[in-house]
C-alpha cells in the first residue's frame, strides 16, 4: 500500500469515527446557550471548535454535519451501484434492440447534467429528508456505473471462462449472472468509492444553496454558507466545514485510486 | 449530421423527462407563491389555471414544445413575467464567464499539462501535479468563499457580488467602468479556472506522456530537431485527439461550476437563476433555464465533434 493510500485510510476512518462518535460526545448541535455572549467564542475545552453566531457548538454541527452527509453519500452510491449494476448489465449482455435501447439509456443519463436534474427535482418537491436526498443523488448517479459496468460486460463477454461455460452448456442467465456479474464487481467497488466523493461534493453544494439539507439541521454546506457572512470577524467559522469537506473528497478519492490500482491494474 | 440529431433528441427528451417529474413527484409547487392562500379553492383553480397545473402530463408537454417556436418558455413564479424574459437577461454572463473559463483551461491547462509530461520530474511539475489534486478535491464554492476571503474581505484587491458596482458613477469615465467589471471578473473566474482546469491538465499530461514515448519523438530527437518544436509538433499534435473527446466531459463540469460559483459571486448567470428557482420552487424557470444549459452542452458537444474531425486525419478518411 502507498504512503498516500494509508494516509487517506487513516484520516478517512477518522472522519467516520468523528461522525459515529462525535454527536453522542458533542451534545445538542441546535443548542444556543447564549446568543448575546456566547457568539464567536474562539476554540476552548468547552467548545473544541469555538461557537458560532448563534453560540451554537461548532464541533457539535460538524460532527452532526459529518454524520448527515456520509449517510447521504453512501445511501447515494449504495442505490447507484444497484441500479447502476443492473442496466449495465442489461445493455453489454443483451443484444439486438434491448442492447441497443439501454445503451441508449445509458447516453442519455451521462448527457444529462446531474445537478440540473437534481434542482429540478428539488424545486418540483420542495423540502427533503436527508435519506430521500440520498436516493435522489443515487437515481442521479447510476449512469456513470452503468457505462464501467458494460465496458467490463463486453469485455468479459468474449473471456475464454465465459466460452467454457457455454461449451458445457449453461444457460445465459447463469452466464451473465454467475460468470459475468462477479467480474464487474472490482469496477462497480471502485467507481462506488469515488463516487462517494461526488456524492459528498454535491451534498455539501445543494445544502450551500440553500435546497440540500436545510438549515438549521447542521450540514457542511450549510456551515460554509452562514461562516461567508461572517469572513471579517469571524474567519475560522470558515476553515472547520471547509476542512472537512476537503478531507473527505480526498480521501475518498485517493482510496479509489488504491482500489483501481490493486483491483484493476490493467488500467493503470 | 447524425451527431447533431443526436444531440438534439437528446435535449428533447432530457424536457420531457423534466417535465414529467416536475409533474408526477409528490409536493405542492404552488405552496410557495400560493402562501396562506393554500386554503382557498378559488384562488388554486385560478393559479392552477394559469401554470398548467389542472392540464395532463401529455398536454403539459405538448404545450411546452408548442411554446417553444413561439420563444413561449411559460411564465415565471417568482418574478411573474415570461421564461424567456429572464434568461434573455441572464444567459451572456454566463456565456462570459463560460467562455472566459473554456479559453483559459484550453490554453494554460493544456500547456501546463505537456510541460508537466516533458519535465516529469521537476519540482515545478510536483507542484502542478499538487495545484490539480487539490482542484479536485476543493469543491468550487469552497474555492470561491476563500477567494473571497483572502482577497476582498481581507486585502480588499477585488470585488464580489454581481458584474458591477451599483455605486459607481453614472457618468464615469469608460476606463473606469473597466477596470470595475475585470475587478468584478477576476474571483469569479479564478474559483470557475481552478474548478475545472484538472480535467484537461491532467488528460494532456497523460496523453502528452504517452505521445512523448513514441518512437518518432526519439527519432526527432536525433535528428536535432529543437525541444520547443518537439514539444509543440510531435508530442502535442498526437495528443490533441483524446483532449477533444474529454470536452464532452468537460461541459457537464462547468455547468455544475457555474451553478456554484455565480451563487457565490452573485455573478448575475443561469445558474444563479437556476439555484434562485430552485429555493423559490419556481418550476417554469427551472425547466426552462434546464433546457437551455442542456441545449449549450449538446451544442458544445457536436461542436467539439466536428473539431476532432478536423484534428484526427484517421477521422477524415472516407
Amino acid at each position: 500500500m502507498k504512503l498516500e493510500s494509508r494516509i487517506g485510510l487513516a484520516l478517512f476512518a477518522l472522519l467516520v469515527i468523528v461522525a459515529i462518535a462525535g454527536p453522542l460526545v458533542a451534545g445538542d448541535p441546535l443548542a444556543q446557550p447564549d446568543p448575546l455572549h456566547g457568539a464567536f467564542l474562539l476554540p476552548s475545552g468547552a467548545h473544541w471548535l469555538g461557537t458560532d453566531q448563534l453560540s451554537r457548538d461548532v464541533f457539535a454541527r460538524l460532527a452532526r454535519g459529518a454524520r448527515v452527509s456520509l449517510l447521504i453519500a453512501a445511501i447515494a452510491v449504495a442505490v447507484a451501484a444497484v441500479i447502476g449494476s443492473m442496466i449495465g448489465l442489461v445493455a453489454g449482455t443483451a443484444t439486438g434492440i434491448v442492447g441497443r435501447c439501454f445503451q441508449r439509456f445509458i447516453n442519455l443519463g451521462l448527457a444529462l447534467p446531474r445537478i440540473i436534474v437534481l434542482l429540478v427535482v428539488l424545486a418540483a418537491v420542495g423540502t427533503i429528508a436527508p435519506a430521500t436526498l440520498g436516493v435522489l443523488l443515487g437515481l442521479t448517479g447510476w449512469p456513470a456505473v452503468a457505462r464501467l459496468v458494460r465496458g467490463e460486460t463486453l469485455r468479459l463477454r468474449v473471456a475464454p471462462f465465459v466460452a467454457a461455460a457455454q461449451a458445457l452448456g449453461a444457460t445465459r442467465l447463469r452466464i451473465v449472472l454467475h460468470e459475468i456479474f462477479p467480474g464487474t464487481l472490482p469496477a462497480v467497488l471502485v467507481a462506488t468509492t469515488l463516487g462517494v466523493a461526488d456524492a459528498i461534493l454535491l451534498e455539501a453544494g445543494l445544502s450551500f444553496i440553500g435546497v440540500g439539507v436545510r438549515a438549521p439541521a447542521p450540514s457542511w454546506g450549510g456551515m460554509i454558507l452562514e461562516a461567508r457572512d461572517h469572513l471579517a470577524n469571524a474567519p475560522w467559522l470558515l476553515l472547520a466545514p471547509c476542512l472537512a469537506l476537503v478531507v473527505a473528497t480526498s480521501t475518498a478519492t485517493l482510496l479509489g485510486e488504491a482500489l483501481r490500482r490493486s483491483l484493476q491494474p490493467e488500467t493503470r | 449530421m447524425r451527431r447533431t440529431l443526436e444531440g438534439l433528441i437528446t435535449a428533447l427528451v432530457a424536457v420531457v423527462v423534466l417535465i414529467i417529474l416536475v409533474r408526477l413527484l409528490p409536493g405542492d409547487p404552488l405552496a410557495e407563491i400560493l402562501g396562506d392562500r393554500a386554503a382557498d379553492p378559488a384562488q388554486r383553480a385560478l393559479l392552477e389555471h394559469q401554470w398548467g397545473i389542472d392540464r395532463t402530463i401529455v398536454q403539459s408537454v405538448a404545450g411546452f414544445f408548442a411554446g417553444i417556436p413561439r420563444g413561449d418558455l411559460g411564465i415565471s413564479l417568482s418574478e411573474q413575467r415570461p421564461v424567456t424574459a429572464v434568461l434573455a437577461e441572464h444567459l451572456p454572463p454566463t456565456l462570459l464567464l463560460g467562455s472566459l473559463t473554456l479559453i483559459v483551461d484550453f490554453t494554460v491547462g493544456l500547456a501546463l499539462g505537456v510541460w508537466s509530461a516533458l519535465h516529469p520530474d521537476t519540482v515545478r511539475a510536483r507542484i502542478i501535479a499538487a495545484f490539480t489534486l487539490i482542484g479536485y478535491a476543493l469543491p468550487s464554492f469552497v474555492v470561491g468563499t476563500l477567494l473571497t476571503w483572502i482577497f476582498a474581505v481581507n486585502l480588499g484587491w477585488l470585488q464580489t457580488g454581481g458584474m458591477s458596482d451599483v455605486l459607481l458613477a453614472g457618468d464615469a469615465s469608460s476606463s473606469a467602468i473597466l477596470i470595475d467589471r475585470l475587478k468584478h471578473l477576476v474571483l469569479p473566474l479564478t474559483a470557475m479556472v481552478v474548478a475545472t482546469i484538472a480535467i484537461p491538465l491532467r488528460q494532456q499530461r497523460t496523453a502528452a506522456l504517452v505521445s512523448a514515448a513514441q518512437p518518432w519523438v526519439l527519432a526527432a530527437r536525433a535528428r536535432g530537431v529543437s525541444p520547443a518544436a518537439i514539444a509543440w509538433r510531435h508530442c502535442w499534435r498526437p495528443a490533441l485527439t483524446p483532449i477533444v473527446t474529454l470536452f464532452g466531459l468537460w461541459l457537464p463540469m462547468l455547468v455544475a461550476g457555474s451553478v456554484f460559483v455565480e451563487y457565490v459571486f452573485s455573478w448575475p448567470g443561469m445558474g444563479l437563476v437556476l439555484a434562485h428557482a430552485t429555493a423559490s420552487r419556481d418550476f417554469p424557470l427551472v425547466i426552462g433555464a434546464g433546457l437551455v444549459l442542456i441545449v449549450v452542452v449538446q451544442l458544445g458537444s457536436i461542436g467539439a465533434d466536428l473539431l476532432y474531425h478536423v484534428v484526427d486525419p484517421v477521422q477524415r478518411a472516407p
